[in-house]
């Protein structure tokens, strides 16, 4: 029983300056915390949205500064730039500066919904005091106050701070650590809901069960890896399984129970049973933030995971992939049209487009390093959530301007002639679900051109007949809501879209104009998706 | 000596845990089960840090219990207030979203 | 060779007369000195025995938020431990980073004690 020597200690030498995007959003969060325990209540409004607006901004610039002035490491052979630093802890490459700037863009849009007052009347969409009974005095009585959880705001740039360590992390422990860091203040934020609030709070336990669940089983699959590598980062994981020195069920079986917890944060099927009631539950602008944001943390970790330390296993993995991405694409297509519900519809919408984004990476095409026009999966997976987050928010966006007495009208019934009350919002909508559809001239179809395009190269041509006959499929529920909207005449007093402030019609300006822009012009960010080239390994 | 005895005991907890998350209603208790998962992840990081020698895996199991605990806290306070709200704890009871 | 171990009788002893003062000295010099009933019952420690906590046996959620935040502070001195057991091999750096992340604890504390957390009533 000898104790383990531990070694010498070196100070770890961490880059401050290519690691201040991070470091920016985690200390805006924590300045929000104090703000909130010192601020007068009257100020903390203003402070707190100002403070998270510009720790967006500051930090997407400090962002490109950081891109812009990335040399190509040694390994330029590879297409890849950037370094990994913090002692090998978190990987500031291509990828991830483009995902950390892509992050930050679309979660400054989601805050701008979460700071909406005026659709509540003067009040923001989160509970006024979380710890009160719904339907209580107590309640009321907070609401008549004004008194309103500006929490959301520190809340929300911890998320964005976690998820941006989670797409970066170059060794399981930060991933988990990543991984946490931005799922705890979604639990929370799910249940904060100001309408509705039994099912807000319902939304919030299941995520908050399920997700830890599978964070549990994704602990256990890193400890799996560990007993096969004898180590975290995923290099030497990569290492290990090319020398084939450990034990290959330790691998198979940490690298299934791996897959488990990374494929339920994309709310692919089967581990997809939470995204339905946790985006219908949730407060619709962090619905809006979770559908654009998680998603693109959680692909970017996915595919770092299993193409830069998993990449040598493939032959293992790469069936079931193929499987699991049929199962998504049919499941959330198929169970979309029965929905009567816009929120849980556009879940399901969510999850045939993480089934769509699942060809790709089953395809797992690496690219060609000479300049031509076609894109590696990672860039095809890349673009598409850049195409696929802004016509989210913007459809979610529009969600929480139809309204009746009771707040949000998200029942499909209420939408009916909605073209007639508000062409304008309609159209908007129209836009968002054509996007969806993968209708030319939106971005919807050039990313699921760019998508395909990558998984067909990749050999995964079976996939992309499938996924094309899914498309199809989900097509005709857009249609139908399209058709609902401009062709249905109003049910009883029909619906009413209330006019919001300039804060909720610039998030669906910019979602409208993205979804044309990338659908029209997508070479200058499919571009951008190129140059930032593939994982530093 | 060998780690084999506490890989088998960590991979028995993971299971306990795992069929008490899928077979028991009250969240409390699942949230319990959930708890017994990370520990049994904590066990074989210990275990497998024995076995390959370097400290990595004992570093990880600090972490992992600092993040367990964060999420009792933030657990703890959504099932309080779930009960507070419904007086029931009960998964089953949780049931205004389906299909 | 005792000569080494004297720093830990001294701090013993510093111990010891600080756990005395304050059971014995600081209660009689500091404390309020009022006398009911309940006081001299046997157990409870001056809280009114009752066959039953209020509510049919539940225990009030004041105790739940209490052990919240017992639990997340408690684990946060978890990363105390290995700073404690190498700070003098790490020097300056550890010393910086282990200041940090007591300033972040201690935002989380700042905030729980503004907010009414910690009162009981």
């Amino acid at each position: 029983m000898t104790l383990l020597a531990a070694p010498a200690f070196q100070a770890p030498n961490l880059a401050y300056g290519r690691l201040s995007p991070l470091l920016i959003i985690f200390g805006v969060a924590l300045v929000g915390v104090v703000v909130e325990a010192f601020a007068p209540r009257e100020l903390r409004y203003q402070i707190q949205s100002l403070l998270a607006l510009a720790g967006l901004v500051v930090a997407f610039i400090s962002d490109v500064l950081v891109a812009s002035s990335s040399p190509f490491s040694s390994s330029a052979g590879t297409g890849a730039f950037g370094g990994i630093e913090a002692q090998g802890a978190i990987a500031v490459d291509g990828p991830a500066m483009f995902v950390w700037g892509i992050l930050l863009v679309m979660t400054l849009v989601s805050v701008l919904l979460v700071a909406e007052r005026r659709l509540e009347g003067g009040l923001t969409a989160f509970a006024g005091q979380a710890s009160a009974l719904p339907g209580t005095e107590a309640e009321r009585e907070a609401s008549a106050r004004g008194i309103e959880h500006t929490e959301v705001f520190p809340l929300v740039m911890f998320a964005v701070g976690g998820m941006m360590l989670f797409a970066s992390a170059n060794d399981f422990l930060t991933m988990f650590v990543g991984l946490e860091v931005f799922s705890l203040p979604l639990y929370l934020l799910c249940g904060l809901a100001r309408r509705r609030r039994l099912i807000s709070q319902e939304a919030a336990m299941k995520y908050f069960l399920l997700g830890a669940f599978s964070s549990a089983i994704f602990v256990y699959g890193i400890a799996m890896v560990y007993g096969f590598a004898g180590s975290f980062t995923f290099a030497d994981v990569d290492n290990a399984i090319s020398s084939r020195v450990g034990a290959d069920g330790l691998l198979l079986l940490g690298m299934g129970l791996m897959g488990v917890g990374l494929l339920f944060k994309v709310s692919a099927a089967p581990f997809h049973s939470w995204t339905p009631d946790v985006y219908q539950g949730a407060p619709t602008a962090i619905t809006a933030f979770m559908s654009a944001c998680t998603k693109l943390a959680a692909f970017a970790a996915l595919l770092r995971v299993f193409y830069v330390a998993l990449g040598g296993a493939r032959w293992d993995w790469q069936p079931v992939v193929w499987i699991v991405a049929i199962i998504t694409m049919a499941v959330g297509s198929v169970i979309a049209i029965t929905q009567t519900d816009i929120k849980r519809l556009l879940a399901y919408s969510t999850i045939a487009h993480t089934g769509f984004l699942l060809t790709a990476f089953a395809g797992a095409y690496q690219g060609t390093i000479v300049l031509t026009n076609q894109v590696s999966s990672l860039q095809a997976v890349l673009f598409y959530l850049v195409a696929y987050g802004f016509s989210s928010i913007g459809a979610f966006a529009v969600v929480t301007m139809v309204r009746d007495s009771s707040g949000e009208a998200t029942h499909l019934s209420r939408w009916a002639g909605l073209g007639k009350e508000s062409p304008v919002v309609a159209g908007a909508m129209a836009l968002f679900l054509l996007s969806f559809a993968g209708i030319p001239l939106t971005s919807g179809f050039t990313s699921k051109w760019a998508v395909f395009t990558a998984a067909w190269e990749g050999g995964a041509w079976p996939l992309v007949i499938v996924a094309v006959v899914m498309s199809l499929v989900a097509a005709f529920f857009y249609i139908r809501i399209i058709v609902l909207m401009f062709f249905s005449d109003p049910v009883g007093e029909g619906p009413t879209v209330v006019l919001p402030s300039m804060l909720t019609s610039a998030v669906v300006t910019v979602g409208a104009a993205v979804t044309i822009l990338l659908g029209v012009v997508p070479q200058p960010v499919l571009e951008l998706a190129r140059h930032a080239g593939e994982f530093v390994r | 000596m060998s780690p084999t005895p506490f890989l088998v005991l960590s991979a028995l907890l993971f299971s306990i845990g795992a069929i008490g998350v899928l077979v028991r209603r009250n969240a409390i208790v699942v949230f319990m089960c959930i708890e017994l998962m990370l520990n049994a992840g904590n066990l074989a990081f210990v275990s497998f840090a024995r076995q390959v020698g370097n400290l990595d895996g004992q570093v990880a199991a600090f972490f992992v219990m600092v993040v367990a605990a964060a999420e009792v806290v933030v657990g703890l306070a959504i099932i309080v207030t779930i009960y507070r709200t419904r007086r029931s704890a009960s998964v089953d009871d949780a049931s205004l979203l389906k299909y | 060779m005792s000569y080494s171990y004297a720093p830990l009788l001294f701090f013993a002893a510093i111990g010891a007369a600080f756990a005395v003062f304050s059971v014995v000295g600081a209660g009689a010099l500091a404390g309020p000195k009022r006398y009911n009933r309940a006081k001299l019952e046997a157990y409870e420690c001056g809280i009114q025995p009752t066959p039953q906590a209020r509510g049919g046996g539940r225990i009030p959620i004041k105790y739940y938020l209490t052990a919240m935040l017992f639990i997340i502070f408690d684990i946060e001195s978890v990363f105390l431990y290995p700073f404690a057991v190498a700070f003098d091999k790490m020097g300056l750096f550890a010393l910086v980073e282990m200041v940090l992340f007591i300033i972040t604890v201690f935002v989380a504390y700042a905030y729980v004690w503004r907010r009414g957390g910690l009162e009981w009533d």
